[in-house]
């Protein structure tokens, strides 16, 4: 028997990268075009601005890191900027006048509690089988008036030893670099490699395909809002160590989810699952953090830092889109 | 005397009042390469959904060597000895082929085996299934399957996307795993291959199992037969023929060498007013694509489309409404609004145009809907929500939005899909009257039936092109035959490359 039709040629491992990480490399691009922006702005730029950029966008990163793991497996999680008030009222009532072991212990609790109450909203999800959206709408307004019910007003606090742990000095921008390595490194690529990740991409992707091969769609959903839980706890705490204390009101986690959309977005993750990873969307924050403070080195008014947020996202996605539609012409 | 390996018996599945399998029976032997033959609904695809544990059974039992199973997934049933390739990919596009196999446990040393006695050992596993060409994709969902060591190899329709070396290499594939002990059942629409690499077969019509046969024996008629039935004896009650003689007519439509990415392949022919040309096709040949492009939903990478003589671009279906040209699709839930009203529906097709400010004129809607309503006797009992009505009359609306606003071309894509005779004698009777009053009307229809009750002419669609055109006069065999490629002059295929 011979045969007649050629086997594809393997993708050169150049194409590849190009195809697979191409965004990527994009984003990468664009913050290196932001931070020298910025470099640029002030006379000495050291270890304090980037301790400030990037302590600054922490939060936002975990943020993100919280919502791309939902959006891959296929869903959206609104709840996310409610879920974080909460976990900084948690963190920031209970942790005042302690010690910092008992106040460690509580953000390990805190960032647990958050996994279960997430875990729980995609327990909802799949058993009623009430679209993401919905769900997590709903479960954003409880989890906003339960964080109100643990702190009524703003207060609350952290010991001070513990703060440059987490966000870093004065002017020491390593322990923000390092939470945020270990959290990609330790967490999400282990789990990105392993059978429950490559189930995740799988049901994002496409569902009834992931079904047909055997994959258990509901608890692979579970999980990721599990997984979302976690990150959002670390950037409930955070929050906490940089801010040194709680802020209940449900306008500061409305904001912080639009972020968190926006960077999962301009962090080369498809709103319709199954595609991209984690590192965009970090990158992506810390881009989104630079864009108020650029504007401000400039003079121009940092009021319009909203206006240009949006400007550059619908930008960098019709670009994406443009792309994409040369890829399927050719 | 050994045990059957597969024994299906009395095996039934509804999905509320509508019945896909009324009772379907199989036994498969070891060693056999069983096909599974029947007309497009026929309820092959439940029945293969059921035994590889998709979706339950309403009914019935199946038993594998002796013993009765029922696999409530897939990842069951391939534990149980049954794997299978599905008429769909099962491969995720955004993930690696690795991850593919991992994803169902699959051994990667026995995938790799595999696919190097199918001569594909160079095949890049690393490689993004989006990054493969569906040809190649069969060939891993087989390797998969073969990867599980079935004891029963179920192949739905896997040869449909092959071409002809890729489709001997999974007949060797057969053949190894019948040699072994193994069975296969296998699926396909072509025929030839029915004949002659399987050992037994069995023909659903209507839910039912109606034959079971050796291939080689009855031949490829006997088997048209059986997946036809009496039906083809009874449509020989009256064709509704055109008495006009239409030779001199200029076409209103005129499609030349059209084509569309791989799906369509340099199709042309016209159709007259007056006229109604029967498109007949397989599932999946390009009918769809082709239909969908002509009423300007998507567009032809080639070619021209001619109406009344002038050029026709359609980027939008409204530019294509506008010269008249409108298109009943197959699945009534693009065409209607569900929730809205049958008058609301009937009139969508007189908002479109912002020609007039102002209030909508009550009156003038009415009549044009009442009309429609006549013509096409649609029950309005339940007339709020269009989604409360029969599929039939469903369908008369789909048909009937168009009467009110008007047409000159009619495109119908399987407008009698699903719906009881008696309404399809209505529809046959409204297409031929709007044809009398001038209108050219292209009909695809997966019922070959149709064609005799009401086209005047035939073209056969194989493989994105038009590989015959036939008188309607022409028999069901002649038509089925041709449909599967089967051209009477082989040189007819020439001409269309």
């Amino acid at each position: 028997m011979t045969t007649t039709t050629a086997l594809p040629a393997p993708t050169s491992s150049f194409t590849r990268l190009r195809r697979r990480h191409g965004w990527l490399a994009g984003v990468v691009v664009l913050l290196i075009v932001f931070v020298v922006l910025r470099a640029t702005q002030i006379p000495n730029f050291g270890g304090f601005e980037l301790r400030t950029i990037l302590a600054g966008s922490m939060a936002l990163a975990f943020l993100a890191m919280a919502q791309g793991v939902v959006v891959i497996s296929g869903g959206i999680n609104i709840a996310v900027g409610a879920l974080m008030v909460f976990a900084n009222c948690l963190a920031a009532r209970f942790m005042l006048e302690q010690d910092a072991l008992t106040a460690t212990l509580i953000a390990v609790a805190v960032i647990a509690v958050c996994a279960i109450i997430s875990g729980i909203m995609g327990l909802v999800i799949t058993i009623s089988g009430v679209p993401d959206i919905i769900v997590t709408l709903a479960l954003s307004f409880v989890i906003g008036g339960m964080a109100l019910l643990v702190l009524p007003a703003p207060g609350g606090g952290i010991p001070l030893e513990l703060q440059p742990l987490i966000v870093g000095g004065f002017s020491d921008p390593l322990p923000a670099v390092l939470w945020l390595t270990i959290a990609f490194v330790a967490i999400w690529l282990p789990f990105k490699r392993s059978r429950w990740g490559i189930a995740t991409y799988a049901v994002g992707s496409q569902r009834n395909a992931s079904y047909l091969s055997g994959v258990n769609v509901a608890n692979t959903r579970i999980r990721a809002y599990v997984l979302s839980g976690v990150f959002v706890g670390m950037a409930g705490i955070v929050t906490t160590a940089f801010t040194g204390g709680g802020e209940p009101r449900a306008s500061i986690g409305l904001a912080a989810l639009l972020s968190s959309v926006a960077a999962v977005v301009l962090g080369g993750v498809a709103l319709t699952g199954g595609s991209g990873g984690l590192l965009g969307p970090i990158l992506a924050a810390l881009i989104l953090s630079l864009i108020p403070a650029i504007m401000l080195g400039f003079g121009w008014n940092p009021n319009y830092a909203e206006v240009a947020r949006g400007a550059i996202l619908i930008l960098v996605v019709m670009f994406g889109g443009y792309i994409q539609m040369r890829k399927r012409t050719t | 005397m050994t045990l059957p390996l597969l024994t299906a018996t009395d095996v039934a599945k509804s999905y509320g009042p509508v019945v896909a399998l009324r009772s379907a029976n199989l036994i498969v032997e070891p060693g056999q390469a069983h096909a599974l033959l029947g007309a497009n609904g026929a309820g092959k695809s439940t029945f293969v959904k059921i035994l590889t544990g998709v979706i339950g059974a309403g009914h019935g039992a199946v038993l594998m060597n002796g013993e009765e199973v029922r696999f409530s997934s897939p990842e069951q049933a391939r534990r149980g000895g049954i794997a299978s390739v599905y008429q769909d990919p099962a491969l995720l596009p955004d993930l690696t082929l690795r991850q593919n196999l991992k994803l169902t446990r699959t051994p990667l040393d026995e995938v790799e085996k595999a696919l190097e006695q199918m001569g594909l050992a160079g095949l890049d596993l690393n490689e993004l299934v989006r990054d493969v060409s569906l040809p190649f994709l069969r060939m891993i969902d087989l390797a998969r399957a073969l990867a599980h060591r079935p004891r029963l190899l179920v192949l739905d329709e896997i040869t449909a996307a092959l071409p002809t070396d890729l489709a001997a290499t999974v007949f060797e594939v057969m053949r190894r795993q019948t040699d072994s002990g193994g069975s296969v059942l296998f699926i396909s629409h072509r025929l030839e291959e029915v004949v002659t690499y399987c050992d037994m077969c069995t023909v659903f019509r209507d839910g039912k199992d109606v034959a079971a046969f050796v291939p080689r024996e009855g031949g490829e008629n006997r088997i048209v037969q059986a997946m036809l039935g009496d039906a083809a004896n009874l449509v020989r009650e009256g064709g509704r023929r055109s008495v006009q003689d239409l030779t001199a007519v200029a076409p209103r439509l005129r499609v030349e060498h059209v084509a569309a990415g791989r799906e369509l392949v340099d199709v042309s022919f016209d159709v007259r007013p007056g006229e109604v040309v029967g498109v007949v096709a397989l599932e999946g040949q390009g009918q769809d694509i082709l239909f969908e492009a002509l009423a300007g939903d998507r567009r032809f990478s080639s070619g021209e489309v001619l109406v009344d003589g002038e050029r026709l671009v359609a980027r939008h279906p409204a530019a294509a409404i506008d010269r008249g040209m409108v298109l009943v699709p197959a699945d009534r839930a693009t065409a209607l609004l569900p929730q809205r009203s049958i008058e609301e529906n009937l009139a969508l097709t007189l908002y479109r145009r912002g020609r007039s400010w102002g209030p909508i004129p009550g009156r003038a809607v009415r009549t044009k809907v009442q009309n429609a309503i006549d013509r096409m006797s649609i029950d309005t009992r339940a007339a709020a929500q269009a989604r409360r009505l029969s599929g039939g009359n469903q369908q008369k609306l789909t048909i009937g939005r168009w009467l009110t606003a008007g047409f000159k071309t009619l495109l119908l894509f399987d407008p009698t899909r699903g719906i009881d005779i008696g309404t399809k004698h209505q529809i046959y009777d409204l297409i031929r009257e709007e044809a009398d009053n001038g209108a050219a009307v292209l009909m695809y229809t997966s019922e070959l039936r149709e064609i005799a009750l009401v086209a005047d002419r035939v073209v056969v669609l194989y493989r994105g092109r038009i590989v015959a055109e036939l008188p309607a006069a022409a028999d069901e065999e002649e038509l089925l035959s041709a449909a599967h490629g089967m051209v009477p002059n082989p040189a007819d295929l020439e001409v269309g490359r």
